[in-house]
């Protein structure tokens, strides 16, 4: 195991150019029960040596949040690699829930390689799925978030996201004096910048088919929102209008977004047709009406509003635009994002001076705490609902840090470089 | 303001995934661009007498600060001159309700300019919410230095 470090270590420095900051899970708490998984290294059988190894990659997958507890091969009785090489009892002896096995060869073509897996049940003794992953040779790291996915789901039963990104903003550094969008796998890895600019960037935001990021950036001396391909240059200004241009996010359908508008002289919610390229106002209020979300069925939009006098969290009904009041403990409840349920929403709330990440149900009104950091923000949800990133401080620095919703499980995502603010979850692509 | 954009290709990987055999495609290559805007931020070059500050989550402006934007009226309209005003925030609370209020700061001490007699039309507002802090910290000490609108004049 150990001898990898050396290896690892170098090619990260290499394939990352320095203007890029990287963040790395760092994990503190677990559960007390987790689900014992060995995970047995897989034979390899093409020429070139392998730069990262994938059941490392998969181990530290399953242990992010928590959730599993994965049997180092240094404690394994045997290191089988095929299924008659399999003795239940040896698994069983180390307590192993469950075992996976596997090979990796060379795909038909050049590029590709094939991950043939199995995933055994040690208690039931019986196959529980056999799978392949092929992808290119040189992203082993991102095959093995894509077994890491297969594993998850086959046990846990929902997706797994190991193979999702995060999105987030770098601001301006000792290192690079520039706001960067970045993005970068959830174990950091793999960070680029989409864009840079001297001027600020803001509120970053994926479309609902991974192909484009909005977000908004003060490089033309005021706000304006951009929505960027991931695949190629294009790159949009949306239709400028007087005032604050803020705020995207998009429908779930992909064809509209939700955002802010000055223009009638206060901040109000509008939708923006990207098909037709233009406005309409959905909100309308003296006071501060921002931080739009589209829920799940695309229905409603939540939005912070202070025409209560404080900001509070109220959701508008798109079609009626009928407004309701969602959060009333507290004198600061803002920037909510529906969970992917749309029954639960979570948000910024503030008490006794502290700035946390709470939730809410909305039929109960129950209000959870969940972080117990502090100046906490911008939260964001997995996609698979299970695990919220949000910005946190540690000392005057910005941080990533992270909380599985049932609280149990929390870490951080320091930066080597720079500092990252703004974190939003790419979607599950099909 | 001038635009350049310098593009520069890196590969980024996107998967598609299906259940039991997954196949991973590397046709999507993300594509880096940066805006080198000019006229880079900074409050200096600007004077005490151009900065106003405000109290936590307040737009209004006390007294004094009412001096210092009925002298600065005074300077703008005898030199004819434009001014830009630019509101900003602490830290605390969240980015995207702070861009409004930093918006009601700027807006407020434009409309106390325009009251002291400086033609509307050579008054602009911005807002950078808490995205330029003044000075960096999470304290009081800082945070009162950065909850500030700045009027930035030009000929």
């Amino acid at each position: 195991m150990k001898p990898k470090n050396f290896i690892l270590i170098p090619l990260i420095l290499i394939f990352l150019p320095s203007l890029y900051s990287q963040l790395r899970i760092e994990i503190k708490g677990g559960l007390d029960d987790p689900i014992s998984i060995a995970v047995v290294p897989m034979q390899w059988s093409l020429q070139s040596k392998q730069d990262v190894f994938i059941h490392q990659i998969i181990r530290k997958d399953l242990e992010s949040f928590g959730e599993f507890d994965v049997i180092p091969p240094k404690n394994m009785l045997s290191l089988p690699t095929t299924r008659e090489e399999v003795f239940y009892k040896d698994w069983r002896l180390l307590g192993s829930d469950y075992l996976v096995i596997g090979n990796i060869i060379q795909s038909d073509n050049e590029i590709d390689l094939k991950v043939s897996f199995t995933i055994f049940d040690v208690t039931r003794e019986r196959v529980i799925h056999r799978g392949t992953v092929i992808g290119p040779k040189d992203s082993l790291r991102r095959v093995g978030h894509k077994v890491s996915d297969v594993i998850y789901e086959k046990i846990q039963g929902i997706p797994g996201i190991f193979s999702t990104q995060i999105a987030y903003i770098d601001k301006p550094s000792a290192f690079d004096p520039n706001y960067n969008l970045m993005i970068s796998d959830i174990d950091g890895y793999e960070s680029l910048s989409l864009f840079s600019s001297p001027q600020p960037l803001m509120s970053p935001s994926w479309s609902p088919d991974k192909e484009n990021i909005a977000y908004v950036s003060f490089e033309e001396g005021t706000s304006r929102i951009f929505i960027q391909k991931l695949s190629d240059a294009e790159r949009i200004g949306i239709k400028l209008e007087e005032g604050i241009n803020s705020s995207p996010n998009w429908s779930p359908n992909g064809n509209k977004l939700s955002a802010v508008l000055s223009k009638t002289g206060n901040p109000d919610v509008f939708t923006y047709d990207l098909e037709s390229s233009s406005w309409s106002q959905l909100t309308k209020h003296f006071g501060i009406d921002t931080e739009p979300d589209w829920s799940p069925n695309s229905r409603k939009i939540l939005f912070t509003s202070n025409r209560s006098g404080t900001p509070q969290i109220y959701e508008v009904n798109v079609r009626t635009k009928r407004i309701k009041r969602i959060t009333f403990e507290g004198t600061y409840n803002a920037r909510g994002r529906y969970l992917p349920d749309g029954e639960n929403i979570v948000f910024v709330h503030r008490t006794q001076g502290i700035f946390h990440i709470a939730t809410q149900n909305l039929k109960t009104g129950k209000l959870r705490i969940l972080t117990d950091t502090s100046l906490d923000e911008s939260p964001t949800v997995s996609p698979n609902g299970n695990v919220i990133i949000y910005a946190t401080k540690n000392g005057d620095k910005d941080i990533l840090a992270g909380i599985t919703l049932d609280g149990k499980t929390k870490f951080i995502m320091p930066s080597m470089k720079g500092e990252a603010r703004e974190p939003s979850w790419s979607p599950l692509i099909d | 303001m001038k635009i350049t954009h310098k593009t520069f290709l890196t590969f980024l990987v996107i998967f598609l995934a299906s259940c039991s055999s997954v196949s991973m495609d590397r046709t999507n290559d993300a594509t880096a661009i940066s805006a080198s805007a000019s006229g880079a931020y900074s409050d200096s070059g600007l004077t005490s007498q151009n900065i106003l500050y405000f109290a936590y989550d307040k737009s209004d402006v006390n007294s004094e600060g009412r001096a210092k934007i009925r002298s600065l009226a005074k300077v703008i309209k005898d030199n004819d001159l434009s001014v830009r005003v630019e509101g900003h925030c602490d830290e605390r609370g969240t980015r995207e309700y702070n861009l409004a209020l930093g918006e009601q700061r700027a807006k407020t001490v434009a409309e106390l300019l325009i009251i002291n007699g400086v033609p509307s039309a050579k008054v602009s507002t911005v807002s950078y919410g808490e995205e330029k802090p003044a000075v960096s910290g999470s304290n009081e000490n800082s945070w009162s230095k950065n909850r500030r609108a700045l009027v930035k004049t030009f000929k």
